[in-house]
This record gives C-alpha cells, structure tokens and sequence, in this order.
C-alpha cells in the first residue's frame, strides 16, 4: 500500500480535511457517505485523496444506505466508514444498531449540527444522546469526543484500530466548528510512531466446511426466541463491560484541591481549559475534568476527582440543553456534590461564559 | 504576540474568506498558532459573510469569540451586522465611502476609523483588489504577521494568476502595502486626536 504520510510534517487544515487524511494514514479502504452540512468535506477531500491511494468511495442513495453499506463491506473485511450529521445521523441509528448486534467494525465520523431537526447546518453538541445511546440497544458503543484537530487526526486512527479490536461500533464525535475550522496539527504514520494498525478480516465466506473444518460464523440481528435474544444481549452488556477499562479515556488537571470542577467534552473543553487558567490567576480554585470516550464514561475517574478534590460543585458547560448533564448523572448516580450547569444549546461556549457562570454560582 | 482576534466581515464574493485564509496561513507559516473559521449558514451567497481569525504565540482555545481586537466591515450591511462584536479595546474599522447611520455603528470601540479602501482601490489600483487592501490593513492593525509572511501567502494563494499576468502579482503587492500605510496612519491619527 502506498505510504500516505512519508515522514511527520505539520500541516494547516480543516478538520474535515484532517479526517480524510487520517483516513488514508490509518488504511481505509472504502467511505460511503451521503452528503450533509457540516460533513461534506470529508467526502470531498476524500473523493479527491483516494484514487491516489487506490482507495475507494461510493455515494449512496441516502445516509440509511451509507450506515448498511459499510456493515456491508466490514464483513467483507474491507476497513470501511461513513460520516454524517444531524438527521443523517438520526437515520443511521438503524446500521449502526445492526454493528452493535452482529459486533461490526464500523467507524463513523459525526459533526454534530444543530437541532432538533434539520435545525441548523452549523454547530452544537446535540447528537451526545443520539450518538452514545441512539437506536432501539443498548448502547454499545465506542464514543470519541476531539477537541481539537490534533486529536482528530489521532483518533480517527485510533478509532478504526479500536473498532477492528474489539468489533464494537465505533465514533469520532466532532461538530461543525470542528469540521470547518483551520487550525495546525501534525500528520504522521502510525506505524512509524509505533501505533499497530489492526489487521481487517472477513467476517463471511470464510473458507473451509461449516462443522468440519469451522465453526459456523454466526452474524445474527433477529432472534426467534425472547429467552435467544436475553442470552445474547446478557452475553454483549457482559463483553461490553468487560473492555470498558481498557477503553476508557478521560483528561483532568488542577482537580487535586478544586473548590469548582467544570466538567465539558468535546470542542468547550477548550474554553473551560482557558477558564481554569483565567479563574486560577484570579485566586479561584477550579479544576477541569473532560471525558475523552462519553461511551464508555470515565465514571470511576470523574467520582475519583470528586473526592480527592473535596469540591462543594461540579458546573457541567455544553452546547446542549443537559444531554451531558444526564449522560454524567446516570454514571456518577449516588454522588451528593451540587450540580450547576451552563446549557448553551447550538451556540459556541468561550472561556468568559464558563468564568461568569462559575462567578455566579460560587 | 498575545491573543490577536479580527473579525472580518462583507458580502459574499468579496473575499472576506480568502482573505482570512490567507491571513491564518501567513500566521501558520510564521509558526504561529492561528485559528480560521468562517461562519456559514444556508444561504451560499447573498448574505453577510463572517470570517473569524485568532492568531497567537499560545495555544489557542475556543474558535469563536464575541469581542473582537479588530473589526472590519466591508459593506454597509455588514456595519450593523459587526457592531456587537465590538467593545471598549476594539478597532472598529470600516469604509470612509459607507453610507451609514450613526446608531449602526457599534456603542463602543477604542477607535472607530474609515478607512478610503473602495477608493482607493478603484481610483489607483484596481476593485479587485479591494480585499488585499483590507489584508494590509489588518496586518497595519494588528502587526499578526509580518508584510513578507503576508506576501509570500498571498502567492501561495494566488501564484497561478500571477504567472499567467505579472502585473497582477505587483497590483496585488501594491494593495497590500497600500493597506498597510492606510490602517498605520489611521491609528497615528487617533493617537494625535
């Protein structure tokens, strides 16, 4: 395969145009993608990359076909992904629940836009929901949230690595800030900097005769029985936690003796990053706690960071109306700090609103 | 360099994005951390176009912000459309030839300046290099990235057209430096004021 990233260089791109790069460096093969703001970039750039690389790209006739055609194609054993937005988003719920029943290593790419609806074509992070519990399962899920395009470029290599590991649907979650913004990052080949790229494999047609040679490969998202769907679904949640450890990514700092933890994903870790230094100058103690996976949650960590901290208030900041909130609270049920939030629904948070807010609540 | 943020602002087909790319990349070369995000919206053309650019020695946090060091606006509408991004440290910079009210201009700015870049533009240089006026006013402003790291973008950017018609390379060169001088002026006279 021809080597898309000779030697580490710094670049100056847009995330979208990031995503497609480490794309190529982590060895997909194939996108199939349907277009929508604010992902369509990443179908451009990679449409425009790809036969370079003698890699592939379809457009599907809608995102439901995009989601099927890649559980297609992984099971082909070809590294395949997709990526979409808002009600494309909505409308893969139904391939990416089939990834979760027959354990396909799907990646996609999510740049979250507003909604409800087609709500707008710019920012939010209104798809956390939808993206870590969407889907008539359980919610088994790997879910990455970047907060920068460094990030983006690790974790779409990661991303593809982990859902060949571990055969569990796998997300980059970004948003349109994300997809549209330039800012510098560096690009390199993960083999060079010693990151084992995840063989692929097909999971049909294998050879050799079924009960002679091999078991039968049981890829099945329909059960007659309730008692066969039971078993199947104790046995997932079971494999599911199992790994959660080991997946389990999260970023803290200054929470050792924080009177304020604020708790963000994503892009508004960036602000409330800037907020910590800005309140610490001004003799405030707040500490900074960002889930990296929102599925699986850092919950031990994040109930860690409560008590050796000792703080009286943990303010969660997202730009949606508590869809952070609840994801946090199901995880850290049980714990008695005050809860403050800042919901800021579609709209960009910057390190001042986070600093008036934990102003007003201190 | 501390934080340096510019909002720059004007009907779309006016440049105001390429003109902030090419700012973000003049700073990115200059190792410089630099962040560009333009705002974008249903609409592809007929609206007002913002672009937001940050350019600093320090990792830089969120991609927008709601108070600007610099702004331009290179339309009238897009006067009223800026205003808010403007506060007490802000340049609020637009053209000398808008016709515009008094109450669309912002309620606070260090220094609001009208500039002549229309004029000049079609007076000495040419309409189309309007926006490379403005790219050298912002650079007189703000001192973001220097006058070479700002040509060698523009090149970069425009190299093509240049190789097809010379004269475009000193035209655009020329609007840049013109820019420049126009903006350092400006900011000397408010100084004296």
């Amino acid at each position: 395969m021809l080597k898309v990233v000779d030697e580490t260089k710094k670049a100056f791109l847009t995330g979208n145009e990031t995503i497609a790069w480490a794309a190529l460096a982590a060895g997909a093969d194939i996108m199939f993608g349907y277009p929508i703001t604010p992902q369509n970039e990443v179908m451009h750039y990679w449409t425009r990359l790809a036969p370079r690389y003698g890699r592939e790209f379809l457009q599907t006739e809608d995102e439901i076909s995009a989601g099927f055609t890649v559980c297609g194609a992984v099971q082909a054993g070809k590294k395949a992904f997709t990526a979409t937005a808002g009600p494309g988003n909505v409308l893969m719920q139904e391939p990416f629940g089939m990834a979760e029943a027959m354990r396909l290593p799907l990646f996609a790419i999510i740049q979250q836009r507003g909604g409800p609806s087609s709500g707008t074509v710019i920012y939010s992070q209104q798809e956390v929901a939808l993206t870590t519990y969407g889907g008539n399962g359980e919610g088994y899920r790997i879910v990455y949230s970047s907060a920068s395009h460094q990030e983006i470029y690790d974790y779409t290599i990661k991303g593809f690595n982990m859902a060949w590991k571990y055969r569990w649907p796998t997300f980059l979650l970004g948003d349109g800030y994300q997809a549209k913004m330039r800012e510098p990052l560096e690009m390199y080949d993960p083999e060079e900097k010693g990151i084992k790229i995840e063989p692929t494999y097909p999971l049909v047609g294998l050879p050799g005769k079924i009960g002679e040679d091999r078991e039968p490969q049981h890829l099945c998202n329909i059960y007659s029985l309730e008692e066969e769907l039971y078993d199947v679904v104790m046995k997932l949640s079971a494999e599911y936690e199992s790994i959660a450890p080991e997946i389990i990514e999260w970023q803290e700092h200054h929470c050792e003796d924080a009177d304020i933890i604020i708790l963000t994903h994503g892009i508004v870790s960036r602000a409330a990053d800037d907020a910590v230094k800005a309140l610490r100058a001004q003799g405030i103690k707040a500490g900074y706690f960002r889930p990296i996976t929102l599925r699986p949650y850092p919950a031990q960590q994040l109930r860690d960071a409560i008590a050796k901290s000792g703080a009286k208030t943990l303010l969660v900041a997202e730009s949606s109306y508590g869809q952070f909130e609840r994801l946090t609270k199901q995880e850290i049920y049980g714990e008695t700090i005050k809860m403050e939030h800042l919901y800021m629904p579609g709209v960009g948070i910057i390190d001042y609103d986070i600093i008036s807010k934990v102003k007003s609540v201190l | 360099m501390s934080l340096v943020r510019v909002a720059l602002a004007g009907e779309g087909g006016q440049g105001v994005q390429s003109v902030a790319e090419i700012l973000a990349e003049a700073a990115y070369n200059e190792n410089k951390q630099a962040i560009y995000i333009p705002n974008f919206g249903l609409e592809q053309r007929g609206g007002v176009s913002i672009a937001f650019i940050q350019v600093s020695d320090e990792r830089i946090g969120a991609p927008k912000f709601n108070k600007a060091d610099v702004v331009i606006a290179m339309s009238e509408r897009a006067v009223g459309r800026t205003a808010g991004y403007s506060d007490s440290n802000t340049l609020f910079v637009y053209d000398d030839g808008f016709n515009v009210d008094a109450e669309e201009l912002p309620a606070e700015a260090k220094q609001i300046i009208g500039l002549p870049a229309v004029n000049t533009a079609n007076e000495e240089l040419h309409p189309r290099v309007f926006n490379v006026i403005i790219m050298g006013a912002v650079i007189g402003l703000t001192n973001m990235v220097t006058f070479e790291a700002a040509k060698n973008a523009l090149v970069n950017k425009l190299g093509h057209k240049f190789e097809n018609n010379p004269d475009l390379r000193e035209l655009n060169f020329k609007a840049l430096e013109i820019g420049k001088r126009m903006a350092e002026e400006a900011l000397r006279e408010g100084v004296a004021k």
